[in-house]
């Protein structure tokens, strides 16, 4: 054991991927409890308690920052830096220039956080950062853009294995979005607000054309990249089909930019864009689940692992997530769908079994595997992977059944018309139909949040144990060598 | 014959294919609201926020309204007795950022101007649940409270006339907003007398009830009593506006 | 703009059907880009040897 932990630290750069690793847990379990929270504040108001910094308003976008920047942004630094370096048999470039991303990225977060709290907020959804902290998080990413691609190049493999591809495919979209959807001029040089370049409809379609594409790159390809080498790699067999993977590489990169106008629908936007993109919405379904069926089929002849592992358990629950989220997105993307389901709690319920079925559950599997092999030892307690991935499966279930009860019952009753041609419902009326819904979907959440906090635990008793042989090893040598 | 591989083995080109892929997409649906007329309908009365009502809309941004509120009324019958005729293009080009929002936990605000007192306003800001008992908005003492920071509101209107709001600078443009705006209007989107003009504005509209004081309830009120009005619609076929959607 | 649209989505749909052809046609081919999937199995190599006895005797086709 003790001599592998010795190359591997020569050979790869481990250091920076357990620094994002810790990070990714530590904002998953501030950001899920963020979440938590203002599910709560929804079901009962006086959560608020008339605290400027803690209200509703405020807290989302530090809830949704948390959650998809803090958690799998980190989670996907560690393990692209940590699959770019074993799938290409090279130490990553620059330790100086990857630690600089480490730094920028959580700085970027920390203070993004701090400022909507504060009241500092651009109004975009999932585009809340300010325009100073734009500025960092796009010096940042080029950064990480640069040391991706120069690790690439130091490969010794001849092939870039296509987890790789993903990655890319992600950093160089991600730079893209950021960069023309942040457009704005601030109110002075030492004003931290600003105002969009972009006005109305323009400006409505750049952010769902960023917005729908976070999803689509942010959240998608790149945990896609993660599938295709901890599946592999969990199940100690190759991928099904490499030929199936570059089909659904191609296809879905180039698809997925097309689809951002599908959020909207009936509104100001011309009825050609948003009909186009629910065209492309609907041919997406082919590469997601060719994606899905790669990853899943991975365990073909292996099925048993499903009932011995839990890690594997994680992986393919989330490909399943994948598969049903990416049906679900297709069908509210129809008009007459997104009719009813726009503006309600359905759309947050699907964004949920994406986030926490497919996202954070292929995060959690990859972690489980990863972690033990950072710092060179076992996972500290099996069972309490099991408790998590029950706690977690139950959470999803409670969260994603109560939003489309929530999401359609709304939906309904606000279209819903009496005998006489008026409206059978007063918009309040679906509000306190919410409540139930409401305090069902917070509970979901808790659920989630507990098994996040258990893998905390788990990974701290690891890396805690990891450090104490390690302590051990060293002190037997010492000991050798002073008697030698 | 090109070979998958020699992509997978050159990241340059791996790199570039994949760039070609996804700006595809973007480009085509993007780049044409540019510059096709029919984008945005032609009407009259949308006009640029004045000074205290860009105050308004800054707050509304900064408490994150947009997170429950949508700003988007869609062509049904419902919504159209719900909350009044379907948003236009038109009527939100000067906004910046948009603020269709994505979510309604609560009503649609796009034509909540007029349809309450500035009273009602400012006490369901301050305590929604006094005036809708099942409301589960939170409660915002401190517009109230704060006084509204409006030193920098030239500045605020420099940077807006920077994205492409006609505010006026020099004689020419305030004369180009004559003309398109009438000779009233014109004089509030003056950035050299900005803040005279939301002074003037507060005074004159007490939107927070509170004579001799400009809160930031007085700049959200005046905001909000302003969503939906510019248009007058009763002027317009309904067939008009078909055309442009 | 007229027929734009079309000739732009005959171009997806005959690239689209190009990949899908060169992918899966030919059989030698196919063989040759199967190998690529054991990349991410061959990084146990040097770093991690004993964990590599551990998965060593999994069954690989």
């Amino acid at each position: 054991m003790a001599h592998s932990a010795v190359t591997s630290t020569d050979q790869y750069n481990y250091e920076i991927i357990k620094k994002f690793a810790i990070m990714a847990v530590v904002w998953a379990v501030l950001g899920m409890g963020a979440g938590v929270y203002i599910a709560s504040e929804l079901a009962w108001p006086f959560l608020n308690f008339d605290i400027a910094e803690i209200t509703f308003g405020r807290l989302r976008p530090v809830h949704t920052t948390l959650v998809i920047f803090g958690f799998g942004g980190n989670a996907l630094f560690a393990t692209s830096y940590y699959v770019v370096q074993r799938t290409c048999q090279a130490r990553l470039y620059s330790d100086a220039l990857a630690g600089f991303t480490f730094w920028g990225w959580n700085l970027s977060l920390v203070l993004g956080v701090v400022g909507y709290m504060a009241g500092y907020s651009q109004g975009r959804e999932y585009a809340e950062f300010i325009w100073p902290i734009d500025l960092l998080i796009a010096v940042t990413w080029v950064v990480y853009f640069w040391v991706f691609v120069q690790t690439l190049r130091r490969r010794s493999q001849p092939h870039i294995y296509v987890a790789n591809w993903f990655y890319l495919a992600f950093i160089l979209a991600t730079a893209l979005l950021h960069i023309f959807n942040n457009l704005a001029v601030p109110v002075s040089l030492f004003s931290l607000e600003s105002y969009s370049l972009f006005s109305g409809v323009q400006d409505a379609m750049t952010q769902w054309w960023y917005g729908h594409n976070a999803v689509g790159f942010f959240l998608t390809a790149a945990f896609l990249g993660m599938m295709y080498y901890f599946v592999p790699k969990q199940a100690g067999r190759p991928v099904y089909s490499y030929r199936l993977s570059i089909i659904h590489f191609w296809a879905l990169i180039f698809l997925y930019m097309w689809v951002g106008a599908h959020h909207l629908h009936w509104t100001a936007l011309p009825d050609w864009t948003s009909s186009l993109a629910a065209t492309f919405s609907i041919l997406l379904l082919l590469p997601s689940w060719g994606g899905m069926i790669n990853g899943i089929m991975t365990l073909s002849g292996a099925w048993d692992k499903l009932r011995s592992d839990p890690i594997m358990l994680f992986l393919i629950t989330s490909l399943s997530f994948y598969g049903m989220s990416t049906f679900e997105g297709p069908m509210m993307s129809l008009k007459s769908v997104n009719a009813l389901s726009h503006y309600t709690d359905w759309t947050v319920g699907h964004v949920h079994s994406g986030a926490l079925g497919w996202v954070a559950m292929v995060s959690i599997g990859s972690f489980y595997h990863m972690v033990p092999r950072l710092w060179d030892t076992k996972i500290y307690s099996v069972k309490l992977i099991y408790v998590h991935f029950f706690l977690a499966t139950i959470g999803i279930v409670l969260y994603i059944t109560s939003m489309w009860v929530a999401g359609i019952g709304q939906g309904l009753m606000l279209r819903a018309f009496d005998e006489y041609g008026n409206l059978a419902y007063t918009f309040v009326e679906s509000v306190t139909f919410l409540h139930g819904p409401y305090v069902v979907r917070a509970i979901g959440g808790m659920f989630f949040l507990t098994g996040a906090v258990i893998m905390a635990y788990n990974f701290y008793m690891t890396v805690r144990a990891a450090k104490r042989e390690q302590a051990a090893i060293e002190a037997k040598i010492a000991a050798k060598m002073a008697n030698a | 014959m090109m070979k998958h591989e020699s992509i997978e083995t050159n990241a340059g080109l791996l790199l570039v294919l994949t760039m070609l892929a996804i700006s595809i997409g973007g480009l085509v649906e993007i780049v044409p609201l540019f510059y096709i007329d029919e984008t945005i309908e032609k009407v009259e009365g949308v006009r640029p926020y004045t000074p205290l009502e860009q105050r308004g809309r800054d707050i509304y941004v900064r408490e994150g309204c947009y997170t429950c509120h949508s700003q988007m009324v869609r062509p049904f019958r419902d919504e159209d007795l719900r909350y009044g005729h379907y948003s236009l293009a038109a009527e939100s080009q000067y906004d910046h950022p948009f603020q269709w929002g994505s979510k309604r936990t609560g009503p649609d605000l796009a034509r909540v101007g007029g349809k309450y007192s500035n009273e009602w306003h400012v006490q369901h800001l301050v305590a929604p649940r006094s005036v809708v008992p099942e409301s589960i908005m939170p409660n915002y003492p401190w517009l109230l409270e704060n006084d509204l920071a409006y030193s920098d509101i030239a500045n605020r209107m420099r940077a807006l006339k920077a994205v492409g709001v006609p505010y006026s600078l020099t004689d020419d443009e305030y004369q180009a907003n004559v003309e398109k705006f009438g000779e009233d209007v014109a004089r509030l989107l003056d950035i050299n007398n900005a803040e005279a003009n939301l002074l003037a504005q507060a005074q004159a509209g007490n939107y927070d009830g509170i004579p001799g004081r400009v809160t930031e309830m007085e700049a959200l009120v005046a905001y909000l009593q302003v969503l939906g009005t510019m248009v007058d619609f009763s002027r317009y076929d309904e067939d008009y506006f078909v055309q442009f959607r | 703009m007229g027929n734009s649209k079309i000739v732009a989505l005959v171009i997806f749909f005959t690239t689209y059907v190009g990949i899908l052809l060169y992918v899966y046609a030919s059989k030698r081919r196919s063989k040759r880009l199967e190998s690529y999937k054991y990349i991410p199995l061959q990084d146990e190599e040097g770093a991690d040897v004993d964990k590599k006895a551990e998965s060593n005797h999994e069954q690989r086709d």
